[in-house]
């Protein structure tokens, strides 16, 4: 009798693998892409501690560089594999085998999806360095190898460059496109824009490449905060922005600002500094409102400055790409001598964008431009590098995970590590324990090919 | 003229009365036999001078009569007979004599002897083979493991099986409750019984003994039988009423010389009463006693001067520790046990009716657990071949403020948490049961903010929690079955059985509105249904002299299904103290398919032949078969077989003459069992993430399904001596036994660089071998007085030989802390993880800053959950009508990691982490006030450590948050205890009244006193403040792992035991 039975095994409550719309999975991935790279959750993404827009309140541990606690790296790395990658992998094959989509629009969906998995890529490369690639995503490879970081960020550019050409007008992924509404145009500024930025990130490494796709970029990139790559969060749970699960939802006063940030922000009358944080509920006698604490300690939360309201928001954006960020890439490419133009025009580009992104007035920009701490030609900084990397470090405050790679591909501004710290400032993050145990071969060949497992690795594009 | 002679036969290895026991004058044929609780009453002729007593299984004792009108004796087992009855596989009764394997019979007076209401905890420390990890929450969970842990990732209970009834022994907490994530321990359904109606519960250890109840029988089976009517008409009543208050050795001792604060200064940022100078404010959001140093002559703003109706309301008060430690927050446990049974029978059939009715309240405010249990079982003879039975057992469970588990969860908090890992010294708990009672309002301890309408920051008031935000569960049950047997010849009969075992269980959690955090509810219903269909011929014949046989054949059907909804508010709660699902203030998002909504069936199909041939009683071959075929493994693999073979040679037959020997058994036996998979486990399917706005999402499964999969196998082998000593007043049982479980169907972990958490394989191998040893001993006995031992002994060793190709070692679970329990190619399963020391010549190396330097990796293996030894012993003293009896539960070795002790020592909670340092000093001063720890180990080079850590909590003017004890600047590694214990487990003293006095009460029988007593002493443990037993819940997850650990209870009580 059993024979007949074979629906024993058939979840009655699930759909069955290749039953449900490819697009429904790249919806699945960009969200879940958007939450990793913006969450400040202390289990998920510490960048905002890394880079000290944030010092703790009463559980330093996370700020101090404890990463093997609460596996922060394995929460990273599962989540841009199984969510994002996993999830647009899936969304090819269904896409492909949809009897219900008309060519063009196929192609148009697969080329999103490929664009959002390009730019994954280079978040875990910048990331961790050598990491599993092309045996990657490939349950028959359940093991697989770590390829070279150079390489794979060769291979993407590659692949980043035949997609630009199959982003074509017309219809894409519709309402199930999260962060750009099926704006096929828009997608194709966003990949032009991801080319310009990984043009910069290997900069340092290779001058020639990096200036020949910059030029291929000239005018295709994002031009106005119209233009902005986000996901604009949903108003309920699940599905709202994860900075208002940690800064509100969870009822927890976690994060305040640090004395470093808070601090330049108010001497040069940041018009984003009461955005970007609340003024302090009890300051002590004689401190400021406004008021950052110190990175690495315990600081009590209502001495000092935390979050602010706009950050607090459930339907807060998350951005993947802002035109500020494009604009000091511009500005950079420009003072490289990549690209024609006034490194200053790009600058002020950039810094308007910012405010302007944050509610401010074009007034507020002139006025803060018009400081000589500011102004591209007086702003204190050596070179380019650090005029523009601490204007951009500033502008990618709800961007912590580009802040992270920016900070370490520009050095600036300079951070010192904390007394108490366990380790120096992390450069990249350890891989996972679970690859360790699980993926022990290959693990050990990556860890001595990249230099050590250790948070002090450079990554093959941090060159200075 | 004859005389009357009374008295009580009773048994000296339990002290209970005898039934049906010979009483004859020597020599003649008058005599009686002893009722149902032992006593007699025979006339004898003035010629008699002695009396014989003789029970089958019992050494015969003779005792002259003299001139005595009451004559009590006691009978020892006379193990040369052993013919006494064993209940085995599928319900066959079989003599001791003939089993070729090891099965260990408990009675059930010995498992209610300490009047436990769990009738599985009852078995703690009786039996060889048997790991039982209680839990200390009220109605908890029982984790039972026979012979270790076998399947990496399926389930390691054994089953149940009530008189032929399969019986779901399932748990219904989640995953995370497991992992100590927090959650409710809702306890597992084998409790659903009345320990009173249990006749007796045999063990079957091995897959020899197991192999007939076919795909689930490979982690053993413990097989209860339930008392049957006797003949006439009897009625039984239990009362009995036990208390229970913590053994302090089991909970935390609180420094008393630093009060609340995560840095050893005060807030001054306000001033409260307005004269213009800056106010000392302790620090309200910090959960910890890492603060300043306590001073009475300080007076200081606390929590209480912010909360409305407190006396103390708007004023600062002196900087003391608090008069009431939270140890002062547990109540008395009690509770009420009450049990009737009536039942009766002829030479025609027998009834049985009983009822049990158990009220438990825990030691936590508003906590109850109240189980109602009915049953009924008849079997009526309709014709002289023909016998019919049935038996019913409903039952209904209720709880009420079940305890919270582990970290804590949405819907639960773990008070256990917070007065072991965040609290602050200063707080007196008295303080806040009084500001509970003012309004019934949230007004706790841990504020966000000194302001007006300041809610809780990481805790809330704890008497707010227990009595608001509790949860609610029921479980209602019924199982039972009907069968007939027809009797074709003397040799021959057929039964037909068909078995239910129904549940349904419905659980509500509430989280209450003004809580910390998003308030709530949340609400499951589960339903499960087992039904089995046997047909079982069964026959007997002596096939030539000296040649006996005995064999069955039969076929089961099993069909099971259960399934589950689980739903939840979604960003809190409208209306306060309203829970409903629509009350909920967003949208509710559909319960999520595959973890909030399951449906699963499966099926078993199974036909079985065994056979026992046996040559003069001495020696026996058991040969059994089963093919099973499962619907949960592909169609093409889903049929498969598997054998036993056992052979037993009862060798002191041959040695009749040897006096000093009474019995002598040897065996050996060789079994393998299959095992199906997990329902569902063949065919991919998609996970259904809550849909973005209007947006559906779908996401890949992390678990990869297997179209290839085949059974999972276990090998056993075993070999057994049984031997009895001088009249059996000594022996012992000794068995060693292997058991290898093979293809195990595994989701093993997987690189997540692969898309996947884990796969479903067959494949990787766990060893179990160990020795199992029993003994008694009859040091002294007499007429009047008797002292009995019993004890037992296991070593199991489990290793795991292998796992997925080239895969070494696999995570079965992670938990806080950064520890994680582990599956490794070589070690024993559960191996504990996470940072370690690091050793420069075997000694602990130290930093320059005084602090132990710390493991690069979180890999390192620094714990192993899995005990040396396990073993009790249990005496048993009887003189005249009076019984003592207690048991000592032992485990030796085994390690388990402490979060309580991570963090508490870190918030500078224990009174180690005060107090004064080898220079005299506070150790909580600065280091340059002499103050500091001098940590053992090794300087770089190689030297002792010389350098004292800070435990001021300030280094270099920054404030490092925690002492030098805790999780901030110690490995995970300083954390693991040895988890061993020596326990007083069980101690009772039961006084039956004697004859004499009965005999004046019409129509009582027997009155039975006794005082009881559980848990009463900790004789030995390692781990400090806390029960090295205290388990999170069942599985093979969080063994070894310890977070907000409840107290032990220690339990006295009464109960009178009446029979009519």
């Amino acid at each position: 009798c059993i024979d007949s039975l074979e629906d024993y095994n058939i979840d009655p409550k699930r759909a069955t693998v290749g039953t449900a719309p490819g697009a429904t999975f790249v919806a699945n991935a960009e969200r879940n892409l958007v939450r990793t790279i913006n969450s400040a959750n202390v289990n998920l993404n510490p960048f905002r501690f890394y880079v000290q827009y944030w010092a703790a309140t009463d559980y330093p541990q996370e700020s101090r560089y404890d990463i093997n606690t609460r596996d922060i790296n394995g929460g990273y790395w599962n989540a841009l594999y199984r969510d994002v990658l996993r999830d647009l992998r899936e969304a090819k094959t269904n896409i492909a085998a949809d009897k219900l989509l008309t060519e063009p629009v196929k192609a148009n969906q697969i080329a999103c999806a490929e664009v959002l998995e390009i730019y994954t890529w280079a978040v875990l490369v910048e990331t961790f360095g050598d990491v599993p690639y092309t045996q990657a995503l490939n349950i028959n490879s359940a093991l697989p190898v770590y390829d070279s970081q150079a390489a794979i960020y060769a291979d993407l550019i590659t692949r980043l460059d035949a997609v630009i050409g199959q982003l074509k007008p017309g219809a894409g992924l519709g309402d199930y496109d999260l962060i750009n509404g099926g704006d096929m145009a828009l997608w194709l500024k966003f990949a032009n824009s991801l080319k310009l930025r990984m043009a910069l990130t290997i900069a340092d490494v290779d001058d020639a490449k990096a200036r020949t796709m910059v030029a291929s970029t000239v005018g295709k990139v994002l031009a106005s905060n119209d233009d902005i790559v986000d996901l604009a969060f949903d108003a309920t749970f699940p599905n709202t922005n994860p900075l208002y699960e940690d800064l509100v939802r969870s009822g927890r006063n976690d994060f305040v600002g640090t004395s470093l940030f808070v601090d330049q922000l108010r001497t040069k009358e940041d018009p984003r500094l009461d955005d970007y944080f609340n003024p302090a509920d009890s300051p002590a006698a004689g401190a400021p409102d406004f008021v950052g604490g110190e990175y690495g300690a315990s600081n009590p939360y209502d001495e000092y400055s935390p979050a602010g309201d706009k950050l607090r928001q459930q339907t807060l954006p998350g951005v993947v790409m802002s035109y500020a960020q494009v604009e000091f890439m511009l500005a950079e490419a420009v003072a490289r001598g990549y690209i024609a133009g006034t490194v200053t025009e790009h600058y002020n580009a950039g810094i308007t964008a910012s405010i302007l992104e944050w509610g401010g007035t074009q007034a507020e920009a002139t006025a803060y431009l018009a400081q000589p701490s500011v102004a591209y030609a007086t702003a204190p900084g050596a070179d380019y590098r650090e005029k523009i990397g601490n204007q951009k470090w500033i502008a990618l405050y709800n961007q912590p995970t580009e802040a992270y790679k920016e900070w370490r591909r520009l050095d600036t501004p300079r951070l010192t590590k904390p007394a108490t710290a366990n380790s120096e400032i992390p450069l990249r993050l350890p891989y996972p324990v679970a690859e360790q145990n699980v993926n022990t071969a290959n693990y050990n060949a990556a860890s001595s090919a990249i230099g050590g497992d250790v948070v002090t690795t450079k990554l093959f594009w941090d060159k200075r | 003229q004859n005389r009357n002679i009374t008295g009580r036969v009773t048994d000296t290895a339990t002290g209970q009365g005898l039934p049906g026991v010979t009483v004859l004058v020597k020599g003649t044929s008058i005599g009686a036999s002893t009722s149902a609780d032992g006593s007699y009453s025979l006339s004898v002729p003035a010629t008699a001078t002695t009396l014989t007593y003789s029970f089958i299984g019992y050494t015969s004792v003779e005792r002259p009569i003299g001139t005595a009108s009451s004559i009590d004796v006691g009978m020892g087992t006379d193990a040369k007979q052993l013919s006494e009855v064993v209940v085995t596989a599928l319900g066959v009764e079989r003599t001791r004599n003939s089993l070729a394997y090891s099965a260990t019979q408990v009675e059930g007076q010995s498992i209610t002897v300490a009047r436990n209401p769990n009738p599985i905890n009852g078995l703690s420390g009786k039996v060889a083979g048997v790991n039982i990890r209680q839990s200390n929450t009220l109605g908890g969970s029982t984790n039972v493991t026979i012979r270790g842990t076998k399947s990496l990732f399926n389930s390691n209970q054994p089953l149940y099986v009530i008189d032929g009834v399969p019986i779901s022994n399932s748990n219904t907490n989640t995953a995370g409750q497991q992992t100590g994530g927090g959650g409710y321990d809702y306890g597992n359904a084998a409790s659903d019984l009345n320990p009173d109606d249990i006749a007796t519960t045999t063990i079957l250890k091995g897959a020899a003994a197991t192999a007939l109840y076919g795909e689930r029988a490979s982690n053993g089976v413990i097989l209860i039988t339930t008392k049957k009517g006797r003949k006439g008409l009897g009625v039984t009543i239990n009362a009995g009423i036990t208390g229970g208050r913590i053994d302090k050795s089991t909970f935390i001792k609180y420094q008393k010389e630093y009060g609340g604060g995560y840095y050893p200064t005060f807030t001054r940022t306000r001033d409260f009463d307005g004269d213009g100078v800056i106010d000392p404010l302790v620090r309200l959001t910090h959960d910890a006693s890492f603060g300043p140093r306590f001073d009475p002559s300080l007076q200081v703003y606390q929590w209480t001067a912010f909360t409305p109706g407190n006396p103390n309301f708007g004023k600062a008060t002196p900087w003391v520790a608090a008069e009431n430690d939270p140890s002062k927050f547990f109540k008395t446990a009690s509770t009420l046990n009450n049990s009737i049974t009536i039942d009766g029978g002829n030479d025609n059939g027998y009834f049985k009716l009983g009822y049990n009715s158990v009220r438990d309240k825990g030691i936590l405010p508003n906590s109850e657990v109240n189980k109602n249990i009915v049953n009924f079982a008849g079997s009526l003879n309709l014709t002289p071949r023909l016998t019919t039975s049935a038996s019913v057992n409903f039952s209904q469970v209720k709880g009420q403020g079940r305890y919270a588990t582990g970290y804590s969860g949405a819907y639960s908090e773990n008070l256990m948490t917070n007065f072991r890992q965040w609290w602050q010294t200063n707080v007196d708990i008295k303080e806040l049961e009084d500001a509970y009672n003012y309004q019934q309002l949230n007004a706790t301890w841990n504020l966000s903010s000194p302001t007006a309408g300041a809610t809780g920051q990481y805790w809330n008031n704890p008497y707010f929690s227990r009595n608001q935000s509790y949860e609610t569960d029921s479980r209602y049950r019924t199982f039972g079955n009907v069968a007939a047997t027809y009797k074709f010849a003397d040799w021959f009969n057929v039964l037909g059985r068909v078995t239910l075992d129904s549940y349904d269980e419905f659980q509500e959690e509430r989280y209450a509105v003004t809580s910390v955090g998003v308030p709530g509810y949340s609400r499951y219903n589960r339903v499960g249904r087992e039904a089995n269909f046997d047909l079982i011929g069964n026959f007997s014949a002596n096939i030539t002299e000296g040649v006996s046989f005995k064999g069955l054949a039969g076929a089961n059907i099993r069909r099971e299904s259960f399934g589950f909804v689980r739903s939840t508010t979604n960003g809190g709660l409208v209306v306060p103290g309203l829970y409903s699902l629509s009350n909920s203030l967003e949208p509710i998002t559909p319960p999520a398919p595959g973890i909030d909504e399951v449906e699963t069936k499966r099926g078993v199909d199974g036909i079985f032949a065994s056979g026992t041939f046996g040559y003069r009683d001495m020696l026996f071959l058991d040969l059994t078969a089963r093919r099973d075929k499962s619907t949960t493994l592909p169609n093409k693999n889903n049929a498969f077989i598997y054998p036993s073979v056992a052979t037993g040679f009862v060798f002191s037959e041959l040695l009749k003459d040897v006096s000093w020997l009474s019995y002598g058994k040897a065996r050996v036996n060789y079994a393998e069992v299959g095992q199906g998979a997990t329902p569902q486990s063949v065919f991919d399917v998609y996970d259904k993430p809550t849909a973005f706005g209007s947006i559906p999402l779908f996401s890949v499964a992390g678990t990869k399904n297997n179209e290839e999969l085949k059974p999972e196998r276990t090998k056993s082998g075993e070999a057994g001596v049984e031997m009895a000593f001088l009249q059996s007043r000594l022996g012992f049982d000794v068995t060693v036994y292997q058991q290898n479980t093979v293809d195990q169907i595994i989701p093993v972990n997987v690189s997540r660089a692969s898309g996947y958490n884990s796969r479903y394989v067959n494949s990787g191998e766990v060893r179990n071998r160990g020795i199992e040893l029993t003994a008694f001993a009859s040091p002294f006995r007499s007429d009047n007085f008797t002292w009995t031992i019993n004890a037992n002994w296991t070593r199991n060793r489990n290793e795991v030989l292998s796992l997925y190709e080239g895969v070494p070692s696999i995570q079965i679970a992670s938990y806080q802390g950064g520890v994680s329990s582990n599956a490794t190619v070589g070690k024993p399963f559960g191996m504990l993880r996470g940072t370690n020391y690091t050793y420069l010549n075997g000694q602990r190396l130290v930093g320059t800053n005084g602090r132990y330097v710390e493991s690069a990796t979180a890999n390192e293996e620094i714990g192993n959950p899995n005990p040396d030894w396990t073993g009790g012993v249990a005496n048993t003293f009887n003189y005249k009508g009076i019984s003592l009896y207690f048991l000592v539960d032992i485990r030796h070795g085994g390690d388990v990691f402490s979060l309580d002790r991570a963090y508490g020592l870190d918030t500078g909670l224990p009174d180690e982490t005060a107090g004064l340092n080898e220079l005299g000093n506070p150790s909580r001063d600065p280091i340059s006030q002499g103050g500091g720890v001098l940590l053992s180990g090794v300087q770089a080079d190689g030297s002792p450590n010389t350098v004292r850590a800070d435990n001021s909590g300030i280094v270099d003017g920054e404030f490092t948050g925690a002492t030098a004890y805790g999780t901030t600047f110690n490995p995970a590694a300083a954390f693991v205890y040895d988890a061993s214990f020596v326990k007083l487990r069980e101690v009772a003293i039961t006084y039956s009244l004697p004859k004499i006095l009965l005999s004046k009460i019409n129509g009582v029988k027997g009155v039975d006193l006794s005082l009881v007593g559980r848990n009463l002493w900790i004789i030995n443990k390692n781990l400090p403040d806390a029960d090295p037993e205290d388990a999170l819940s069942v599985g093979n997850a969080g063994q070894g792992y310890s977070t907000g650990a409840y107290p032990a209870v220690r339990t006295i009580g009464a109960n009178i035991r009446l029979s009519f």
